[in-house]
């Protein structure tokens, strides 16, 4: 088992360039820490919140990853942040006390020196300076007014790669009402439960800004059939499938239904598509006529596939009842299927679990909620940090038997 | 990868779910049979069944469901030659380390296979996974799973070898990997993984060797699994030392909940009439104590009143009140009496005296426990009411719990991310070509690998910064 160059040359299809596109969605992470959604297109000039702006062209052709200084709409690659020990002193905080004036420096006078073209750095040496307790500080504190600081001055920002997990906790930590409460943690355990990978066919529900859309559709990497079922009666736009910079193929699995026509008695309502020969009039009704056509004769194709059945997983991340989603939807998986439904409400899932357990079809329902907590691990300074999460919402999961 | 077919097929690997905590798995072999507590079933019988069905036994006393693998199940029904992962930690770490269809994919050690089989799904057949054991026993026995499993060496390269010892060997840079930009021997790839798990006692001492079968086009990243803080803070320095950055620990647990429903919650209305009832009749008994106690058989009566009271209904305790307010009354005047005999004779008769106090506290309680009894129909309506209406209705309440018992802790998962190569912006460039100073001289800027030794010129300088800025805050080294 040692040869590895005898894989197959199975068509593989990449999910996203792993260099910079024009057109693009990038998130930008600026020194405080803030997040932000920038469309990079060729030839023009892209603003980062109040630290400045930068020419596109910059970043075309760049991999993800790099910190940038940005200096008259020019970047320049920054090394990465290594972690610095602290030495440990005998400082303390004893002698400090707050609203002492230990800052001369004026307001006034740090804006003429940004307005001046200072570099963050010599800004902050400038004020270290003119602290008048600057020494009497612990290393620690020492570092973290260093922090602070350039947080404040730095025109520096990193790029992020647009991988689910920095996607999902982008949209978790911007509005994570918008995706469900879904965290990065409890996103990969749907995709796990439900046995994602590349050729399935999954249906899903997503009403959490198509989050889960994406991840599964990456997941399968542009192989298989994903058809979602949505309450709109165009397919929706998924907005947060904008920041993953998909390739064109690994969106070509994706089909969607509605709750009205994924019923199986559903009856078209509107012009028919085929009108007799004579009654046509234009060639603008014509060809009118003909993209109807096409329209429905999709969209029944995808009726047909949805009744046929044999979906291997069904993902519900959804407003509505799941109870009644399951009973429509349940039918059309194939034996020993997963079923993964997820829902900020501890109740929604609990009652459901209720139902289930009572209900012959459905193995081993259970309820679960994922605990994710984060350490910071520095030299000295090791703990969990400050703010964590406090839930990242609930999931079920059964096997349709 | 497991059978895809909806039916069973001899050879097949299938998991049997006998209970929630009994989930194994069984390879089909027609001719052999399997026996459980949960009934017995030959393997010929399960060919043709589909996938998810409920089997009964032969017997058709016990029944069991026959499920096709997935990743998840085997984590819970694989034989242990070691601790394994579970889903909380692999479904984290494979979404930090961006795992995807196609990735390449670096694993040490192999272990009992869980994080293998999670991650072979993951990357389906245009991934690749590279898992390394040291002990021959695992490695043979996880060759022989991923063979029945379907992962042929297309998918996944076990080795046998000691990573911490000999590093990673050349296996990995072998393989082109299909997601990089690079044109190379005619195909788009780059050579090296993706991403890199180390499950180790030690994982620092496989820090380097990692970083070199680490692809350099694009950004990659590294998790340390390990149960201990002081793993972590060694694997920090090992990883920061080796030009890593990002570098973050996390923890990552499932809580289960346990669901139930009852009927309803009982209310205090119940409770209270419980103890109304039970004072009701400690009281009748101890009166009719007193009274027997004066007719001299107290015994007998005692008892008969117990039998009566046990079975009262509504009619009875009415009839109780009423005989409650005589027995009072017959009391009060016996008291009376009793008063004016104990007056006399009260240094003389101890006895007398005794019950003379008695009786009057009876007659106190007497009272109290008329007024209970008066509202006691209302009291014992209102929870009865209740339940027979929850009853009818079954309107169930759900109520939900924490397991009492839930895995406490796993590992540590520490992340690293390893930046590739710089690529010169165009201005950088300009610069460069019109022969200006750039910050990072040209080969830097060509090679330029953070990591290493470049990265340590420019780690000198910025700690050359720092002490510029420490010696600026003090006064002394103003001064001088």
């Amino acid at each position: 088992m040692s040869n590895p160059d005898t894989r197959p040359s199975s068509s593989s299809f990449e999910i996203r360039s792993s260099r910079i596109q024009s057109g693009d969605t990038v998130l930008l992470r600026q020194p405080n820490g803030d997040i932000k959604s920038v469309k990079i297109q060729k030839d023009s000039t892209v603003s980062v919140g109040r630290i400045g702006y930068f020419h596109c062209n910059e970043l075309i052709g760049q991999p993800y990853g790099f910190s940038y200084d940005m200096e008259q709409k020019k970047l320049r690659v920054l090394p990465p942040k290594t972690l610095d020990d602290v030495e440990d002193t005998d400082a303390t905080n004893e002698l400090i006390n707050d609203g002492e004036f230990v800052q001369p420096l004026t307001i006034a006078e740090i804006t003429a020196l940004k307005q001046s073209g200072v570099h963050a750095s010599d800004i902050i040496k400038k004020q270290i300076e003119q602290h008048a307790n600057y020494s009497l500080k612990t290393e620690y504190s020492k570092e973290k007014y260093k922090k602070r600081k350039e947080a404040k001055y730095s025109k520096s920002f990193t790029t992020i790669e647009p991988t689910l997990f920095n996607v999902c906790e982008y949209w978790f930590n911007k509005d994570q009402n918008r995706i469900r409460d879904i965290r990065p943690d409890t996103l990969s355990q749907m995709l796990n439960l439900a046995n994602i990978n590349p050729g399935g066919k999954y249906i899903v529900v997503d009403d959490a800004s198509g989050l889960v859309v994406s991840a599964v559709l990456e997941r399968m990497g542009g192989h298989g059939r994903l058809i979602t079922i949505c309450d709109t009666d165009s397919p929706p736009a998924y907005p947060v499938m904008i920041n993953m910079n998909f390739k064109p193929d690994i969106v070509a699995p994706l089909v969607s239904l509605n709750w009205a026509t994924s019923q199986e008695d559903y009856a078209p309502v509107g012009p028919p598509s085929e009108v007799p020969p004579e009654e046509i009039r234009s060639d603008r009704q014509k060809q009118r006529l003909r993209k109807r056509k096409l329209v429905n004769d999709a969209l029944e194709k995808t009726r047909e596939e949805l009744f046929t059945g044999e979906f291997d997983s069904l993902i519900v991340a959804s407003q509505y009842d799941p109870d009644g989603i399951l009973q429509q939807l349940v039918p059309y998986l194939t034996g020993s299927a997963s079923i993964v439904v997820q829902s900020p409400h501890l109740q929604v899932v609990s009652d459901l679990q209720n139902k289930l357990r009572n209900t012959p079809g459905y193995l081993g329902p259970n309820v679960t909620e994922s605990w994710l907590r984060r350490y910071q691990v520095l030299p000295g300074r090791t703990h969990p940090t400050m703010n964590t999460s406090g839930s990242g919402s609930y999931i079920l999961h059964a096997i349709r038997v | 990868m497991w059978s895809t077919n909806p039916l069973i097929a001899p050879g097949d690997t299938v998991i049997l779910w006998l209970t929630r905590e009994a989930i194994q798995p069984l390879l089909i072999e027609p001719g052999k049979e399997f026996n459980s507590k949960f009934g017995s079933y030959r393997h010929s019988e399960l060919v043709g069944v589909p996938y998810g069905s409920k089997v009964p036994s032969r017997t058709g006393k016990g029944f069991i469901h026959v499920l096709r693998p997935t990743p998840e199940l085997w984590t819970l029904a694989l034989p242990h030659r070691t601790q394994i992962l579970y889903l909380a930690d692999i479904s984290f770490v494979t979404a930090y380390l961006g795992i995807t269809s196609g990735s390449v994919v670096v694993e040490a050690g192999t272990g009992s296979g869980s994080f293998s089989h999670s991650t072979l799904r993951t990357i389906g057949p245009t991934g690749h996974l590279f898992s390394y054991e040291f002990h021959q026993n695992r490695l043979n026995k996880a060759k022989t799973e991923f063979a029945e499993h379907g992962f042929d060496t297309s998918r996944v390269t076990l080795e046998l070898r000691n990573v911490c010892k000999d590093g990673f060997g050349d296996n990995v840079l072998k393989l082109l990997n299909r997601g990089g930009e690079e044109e190379e021997e005619g195909a788009r790839g780059a050579r090296g993984a993706d991403a890199v798990f180390l499950d180790l006692p030690a994982p620092w001492d496989a820090v380097e060797s990692a970083k070199r079968v680490l692809r350099k086009d694009k950004q990659t990243r590294i998790c340390c699994f390990s149960p201990c803080i002081e793993q972590v803070l060694r694997t920090v320095t090992a990883l920061n030392d080796a030009g890593f950055s990002d570098i973050t620990t996390y923890e990552t647990l499932l809580r289960p909940h346990d669901i139930s429903s009852v009927p309803s919650l009982p209310t205090i209305a119940e409770a209270r009439s419980k103890i109304v009832d039970i004072e009701v009749r400690k009281e009748e008994k101890r009166v009719l104590q007193v009274m027997s106690g004066h007719r001299g058989n107290p015994g007998k009566q005692a008892k008969d009143q117990d039998g009566k009271s046990r079975d009262a209904g509504v009619g009875e305790k009415r009839k109780r009140e009423a005989k409650d307010k005589g027995d009072s009354d017959e009391k009060g005047e016996e008291g009376k009496g009793d008063e004016q005999i104990g007056e006399v004779e009260d240094s003389n008769s101890d006895v007398g005296g005794g019950k003379r106090i008695k009786v009057e506290r009876e007659d106190r309680a007497a009272g109290d426990v008329r007024m209970e009894v008066d509202i006691e129909p209302d009291s014992v309506a209102r929870p009865e009411g209740l339940t027979s209406t929850s009853g009818s209705s079954a309107e169930q309440k759900i109520l939900t719990r924490v397991m009492p018992e839930v895995r406490g802790h796993t590992s540590y998962l520490t992340f690293a991310c390893l930046l590739p190569q710089v690529v010169e912006t165009p201005s950088m460039r300009a610069k460069r070509q019109k022969g200006e100073k750039v910050e990072m001289n040209e080969e830097e800027t060509q090679e330029g690998n953070f990591n290493g030794e470049v990265r340590e010129k420019m780690s000198t300088e910025d700690e050359s910064n720092q002490e510029e800025n420490k010696s600026g805050g003090d006064k002394d080294g103003m001064a001088s």
